[in-house]
Parts: structure tokens; sequence; C-alpha cells
């Protein structure tokens, strides 16, 4: 670990790297993307889940949305790693240590896997004879999954 | 008692402090306040992008309006509860400053706006919804919603940096 840290520091005098970490509205401005792309993805993930649920959304057909909604997801989840990369690389030493961002890195590897293990299978058909409680199930984890990649994400700020 | 003096009055009161002073009140609280986001803010873009003619195409505008509707009410009410808590941890904090300003006016912008779309367009809105898409003044809504929401967020981030 001390290692990697060693390396990461090593580049973290490159220029933009700089900006972020130590001009006064370099980080503001790398976390207000943050929270947009982080908008974007989550509210296409609700919507999915949500209807997959049977909770919302419910006069489109679940495969139409989830097609309609995949572009949304990737953008958002682009603008997310993006900025969430710079951040990281910017301030290293910030974020190695630190618990809530290992569990989030870790809730983040599980969200992904289940989204496109699970809930991108459970989505690409419209439902037909599947038990409503399985759908019920998968959605409900799956938004777990996410905000609590969120919840951990906040927990950064405020826990060691 | 000047409109400061009441914010710093406010900031003091035994309510604020005992969540300022809270482990978990005023984290949680915070939390709640951007996790919203997606519930709130979110489903308003979808709704833009659908009266831009980008995204989510398929049926009339007004059927999305009211499949979002309940969910989105829910997500403006987190919002303002939980952005009103946090006000009154830091009002006194917050009034001077140039970001929370202008956040502020971006909302009462984007409440403007949306009272013009729903005086203007909202009751035609079965003429244009079906077929052709939205007319250019409810695209300009659209717009300009997108634009101010992007200023909230900016500005909601940038003030907590200068606490």
């Amino acid at each position: 670990m001390a290692l990697l840290l060693l390396l990461l520091q090593s580049w973290s005098d490159w220029a933009p790297f700089v900006f972020v970490r130590d001009s006064k509205y370099g980080m503001p401005v790398v976390q207000s993307f943050h929270l947009m792309g982080l908008t974007i993805l989550l509210v296409t993930v609700l919507l999915l889940n949500l209807r997959l649920a049977g909770l919302g959304m419910s006069d489109y057909g679940l495969s139409w949305l989830a097609r309609q909604l995949k572009p949304w997801t990737l953008g958002g989840f682009a603008v997310v790693i993006a900025s969430g990369l710079l951040m990281f690389l910017a301030t290293p030493g910030k974020y190695l240590g630190s618990h809530p961002f290992r569990l989030k890195m870790a809730l983040l590897c599980l969200a992904l896997l289940f989204h496109f293990g699970v809930v991108r299978k459970f989505t690409a058909a419209d439902s037909g004879a599947r038990s409503r409680r399985l759908d019920v199930i998968v959605a409900c984890l799956s938004l777990t999954l996410w905000f609590g990649v969120g919840w951990a994400g906040r927990a950064i700020a405020f826990v060691p | 008692m000047s409109l400061f003096e009441w914010c710093q009055w406010l900031q003091h009161t035994r309510f604020a402090t005992a969540i300022s002073e809270s482990d978990y009140l005023f984290p949680l609280i915070e939390g709640s306040h951007i996790l919203a986001l997606p519930l709130s803010v979110g489903m308003i873009v979808i709704l833009d992008l659908r009266l831009l003619g980008i995204a989510f195409c398929d049926g009339p505008a007004g059927k999305l309006v009211l499949n979002l509707l309940r969910w989105c009410k829910l997500g403006f009410a987190v919002m303002f509860l939980t952005g009103g808590l946090l006000f009154i941890t830091q009002a006194g904090k917050a009034y001077g400053n140039v970001f929370f300003r202008a956040k502020l006016i971006f909302l009462l912008l984007l409440g403007i706006n949306a009272v013009a779309y729903q005086k203007l367009f909202f009751p035609k809105m079965a003429m244009w919804d079906s077929a052709s898409g939205a007319p250019a003044g409810a695209k300009l809504c659209a717009g300009v919603s997108l634009l101010l929401w992007i200023g909230v967020i900016v500005c909601g981030r940038t003030m907590a940096y200068q606490f």
C-alpha cells in the first residue's frame, strides 16, 4: 500500500491533478461533475428498478425502457468514473487509507456485477411468466447496492 | 432584527446546534440531500430531455409526466426538508455566501420557469403532444431548466467549501 501511494503521488504533480488539488475551485468543480453524473446514473437505475418492481413507469414496457435508459446509464457512469478518478489521482493519500472509500469500491464492484449479470437479464425481455416476488427482490438488491455506493462515498468526508 | 441577525440566531438555536453537533444527524441529512438528487432533479432532467426531443420519445410527454410525478414529488419533499434543516444549522454562514445566494436565485428562476411552462404550454399540451414535437417555447423552458439545475448543483457543492 505504501509503495502504491508513493507511485500515485509521483504522478500527482501533473497539471490537471495540481489544479484539482491546490486551486480554490478545482475540487468543487470536479465534485459538481461527480454529482451531475450521479444524478443521471442513479435516476436511470432508479427508473429501471422501479419499473422492474412494478412501482413506477408502468405505462412503458420493461425492455423498451431498459433500451432507452441504457445510453444515459453508461453516460452518467462515464462522467462519475472520470471525475472520481481525477479526485482519486489528485489526492490519493486521502482515499487509499479511508475505510468508507474501500467499502465504496467494493460496493461499486458488486453493483456493477449485479447490474450486468442479473438486472440486464431481468430487463432484457418483458417479464412474462416470471414471479413478481423475484423481480421485487432483484430491484431492491440493485437499488441497495447503487445507493450504498453513494452513502459510502458521502461517508468518506466524515469517517476515517 | 435584521435578516442576517435572524440567520445567526437561527444557527445558534438549540435545535440547530443539536443537529450540527451530532455525529450522525448532520452527515445523515447531508447524505439524504445529495442522494435525493436522482429522485428529484434527475426526474426533471428526464422530462426536459423528452421535451427537447432527445430521449424517451415513445408516446406523449404527458404520459411521462404522469409516470414520474409521484416519485418526483417525494424527491422534492426530501430535498426541501433536508435542505431546510441544512440551512438552519448553517444559516449565519450561508447568509453572506455568494454561492448560496446564487443557488437561491437559480431556484427562484426555476420556479418562475415552471409556472411559465404550466401557464403557457401545459393547457394546450394535448394539441402538440401527440405527433409533432413540443413547440419552441416549451423546448426553451426545458433547456433553461437543464442549465439552471446544473447551476444549482454547482453552487450547492461549491458553497460547502466556503464554510
